[in-house]
């Protein structure tokens, strides 16, 4: 290895020990939070939940979808992390030919990880589809997994280096639609159909991804890709702590942004205004609203259970809003710094109430969407009081605690600046 | 007639083949020139640079730097050139000589040269105050000279510099001319893009004029005036290029 290439690896080494450190405290604060505790909640539960399924597995459990469905998310997640960022156009693109020392690295790293979440994934499924009819053995899948893993993250790369957005997502799409097939016939079918199966798809994407115009090295996509996922660390540690704000990435949204026309056109509503277009379009709306979303979900499993007369998904419900709200309690620092908080003419006081307004009507749009599933299985089984007693709880939260919080801290925020 | 070190030839590109930026572009910079990219906001000098940069691939024709393209020999392709982009991107976590240390090794200075010219463009730049300063602590003037540095320091065949005086005092911006010159008689190729017109016509030897993703007029002053029906004379870039850019989107 030449002298060069050994400094490009020295780079990538640097680079990753770096964001180790940069990470570390955050992972403290997250520590000193509640949300080990919530973790250990749902871990808890779930594994409770888990072994009574393998103990006891319902008849005509659906032993295939589930398998393919858990492998299919850890074996077509490919993710690369480069450490690559905007001025390395500058300062390495002249050494584009030796980046290959540099992306072995990433490669390796890529590697490992995804592995053992294969691996684990592959743990916790096995004790299910022994109880099956599937053929393979537990070393047939593992030999299976290992090259499906490989040949995915060679395919991921082969997109990423494709010119066209267009193409690259269609192929990805493909690739993902693949490995559900490989993985529903590996499940269900006999070891040698199986094999000869994914060695056909293998050579068919071999042949697709010779086809579209593909970038020597995909730089841009590269620096992209990196500072999204450095931007979902800080998004993840910013539930904990105040955290460096990376510029954000900015959605229409559509499905949201409609609501902005009939914020009626008056002055004092300027800043309702521009914190309603912030949240319809930044990532704090797109994670409160997945969020919602998700959380919905689980209550209404909860819901569905029964789990202690209701109470369970009630419990459930409440702690899960706090994660929302927190989420949404982000909003308060989108213009914290602006300029023109200086050179609008308007109060100040404004911005505070303005902020409040936008900030209770959205809590309680995703609360009421997250409750709403759920309630709708609790009335059913009869299950009043529960049903009521939550939306109580959330209205005296939304509109008598968290208001004077929020003020709060926006006090404190001043006093900072 | 010298070399052309970047040729620019029936350049047909965008990020999405279905709504390209540019249209049929076509140019070369040859050694010993200095050619200035001019165009209105969104007429794609940007996209222009971003192709010979390689980070867009053509729809249609080809880039060479060098007498290679991208895919015949990167290492060649890509060592041929530096450049200088319109904001200053720098390592928060390294210094000023952390950079054009950097630099050099990039561009295999030898340690002798790397540091004689090191010392001298601290010198010509007034940096020599902030050499080990972080480039997160300075100020964007001062990132944009940091840049300027680090590209002079490697001293390629062609140079691509897209708007370099924004934020530039204006010591820096005669450092910079003067040596653009000073590099040009010595043999290299500068693509510069600026809004600056009187700068670019007393500097540039020819002038591509962008618009709308099309070259619009394309030579020296004459040829330029030319295309522009209007008497070649000193400041006569701004009216042909007045003349070029509203006419053409009538």
């Amino acid at each position: 290895m030449s002298g060069a290439d050994r400094s490009l690896e020295f780079l990538w080494l640097k680079r990753s020990s770096e964001f180790r450190k940069e990470v570390t405290p955050y992972f403290g604060y997250m520590a000193q939070s509640g949300f080990p505790l919530f973790v250990s909640f749902i871990v808890l539960s779930s594994a409770f939940g888990y072994i009574k399924l393998i103990r006891d597995l319902p008849s005509g459990f659906p032993i295939a979808l589930v398998g393919t469905v858990a492998l299919l998310l850890v074996l077509g997640w490919s993710p690369l992390r480069s450490w690559l960022m905007m001025p390395d156009l500058v300062f390495h693109m002249p050494r584009e030919a030796e980046m290959g020392s540099y992306m072995r690295r990433s490669f390796r790293r890529s590697v490992m990880m995804t592995s053992l979440l294969v691996i684990a994934v592959l743990l916790l499924y096995w004790p299910i589809y022994r109880q099956g009819e599937g053929e393979a053995g537990f070393w047939t899948i593992l030999v299976f997994a290992a090259i499906m893993r490989a040949t995915n993250l060679w395919g991921a790369w082969k997109e990423r280096r494709m010119a066209w957005s267009g193409v690259r997502r269609l192929l990805r799409l493909m690739r993902w639609a693949a490995n559900a097939l490989a993985l529903a016939v590996l499940l269900t079918s006999a070891v040698w159909q199986s094999a000869l199966f994914l060695l056909l798809l293998m050579g068919l994407f071999k042949l697709l991804y010779r086809l579209p115009d593909k970038h020597s090295f995909p730089w841009e996509r590269l620096i992209e890709e990196e500072s999204r996922t450095r931007r979902s660390y800080y998004l993840f540690f910013g539930l904990f702590i105040d955290v460096p704000t990376l510029p954000s990435r900015t959605a229409s949204r559509a499905y949201l942004a409609w609501i902005l026309k009939y914020i009626p056109n008056r002055h004092r509503l300027t800043y309702v205004y521009l914190y309603a277009a912030s949240l319809v379009r930044t990532e704090i709306g797109g994670i409160v609203l997945r969020l919602t979303v998700l959380f919905a979900l689980i209550v209404y499993w909860f819901a569905e259970d029964g789990w202690l007369s209701g109470w369970g998904a009630a419990g459930a419900y409440i702690i899960l809003l706090q994660l929302v709200a927190v989420q949404l309690g982000g909003l308060r620092h989108a213009h914290r710094y602006t300029v023109w908080r200086h050179v609008y003419p308007l109060p100040d006081a404004e911005r505070t109430s303005s902020l409040l307004l936008v900030d209770r009507w959205s809590l309680a749009a995703a609360a009421l969407l997250m409750w709403l599933p759920a309630v709708v299985m609790l009335l059913v089984q009869g299950l009043i009081i529960p049903a009521l007693f939550v939306l109580l709880a959330a209205y005296a939260q939304i509109w008598f605690v968290r208001p004077g919080r929020l003020r709060h801290k926006l006090a404190e925020d001043a006093e900072e600046e | 007639m010298s070399e052309p070190i970047l040729q620019v030839a029936g350049l047909t590109g965008g990020y999405s083949p279905r709504r390209p930026v540019l249209h049929d572009v076509t140019f070369e910079v040859r050694a010993g020139e200095m050619v200035g990219l001019i165009g209105l906001n969104g007429a794609g000098k940007s996209t222009t640079i971003k192709h010979v940069l390689g980070l867009m691939k053509p729809h249609q024709g080809q880039v060479k730097v060098d007498g290679v393209t991208l895919e015949d020999n990167a290492e060649r392709y890509r060592s041929a050139f530096a450049y200088v982009p319109e904001t200053p991107v720098l390592f928060d976590e390294l210094t000023v000589e952390e950079h054009l240390r950097l630099t050099g090794m990039a561009y295999n200075v030898a340690e002798k040269e790397f540091g004689e010219r090191q010392e001298q463009l601290l010198d010509e730049f007034q940096m020599a105050a902030k050499r080990k300063a972080f480039a997160s602590h300075l100020s964007k003037g001062m990132k944009q000279k940091v840049m300027i540095m680090n590209a002079l320091l490697s001293e390629p065949p062609l140079y691509m510099i897209d708007e370099p005086f924004l934020g530039l005092d204006p010591l820096g911006i005669r450092s910079l001319l003067e040596r653009l010159v000073e590099v040009k008689k010595r043999g290299s190729a500068i693509l510069m893009s600026s809004h600056i017109l009187s700068t670019v016509e007393a500097y540039c030897d020819r002038f591509i004029i962008l618009h709308q993703g099309r070259v619009a007029a394309y030579g020296t002053l004459e040829e330029v005036c030319q295309a522009a029906g209007i008497e070649a004379r000193g400041g006569a870039l701004e009216d042909a290029f007045y003349k070029l850019v509203t006419e053409g989107s009538q």
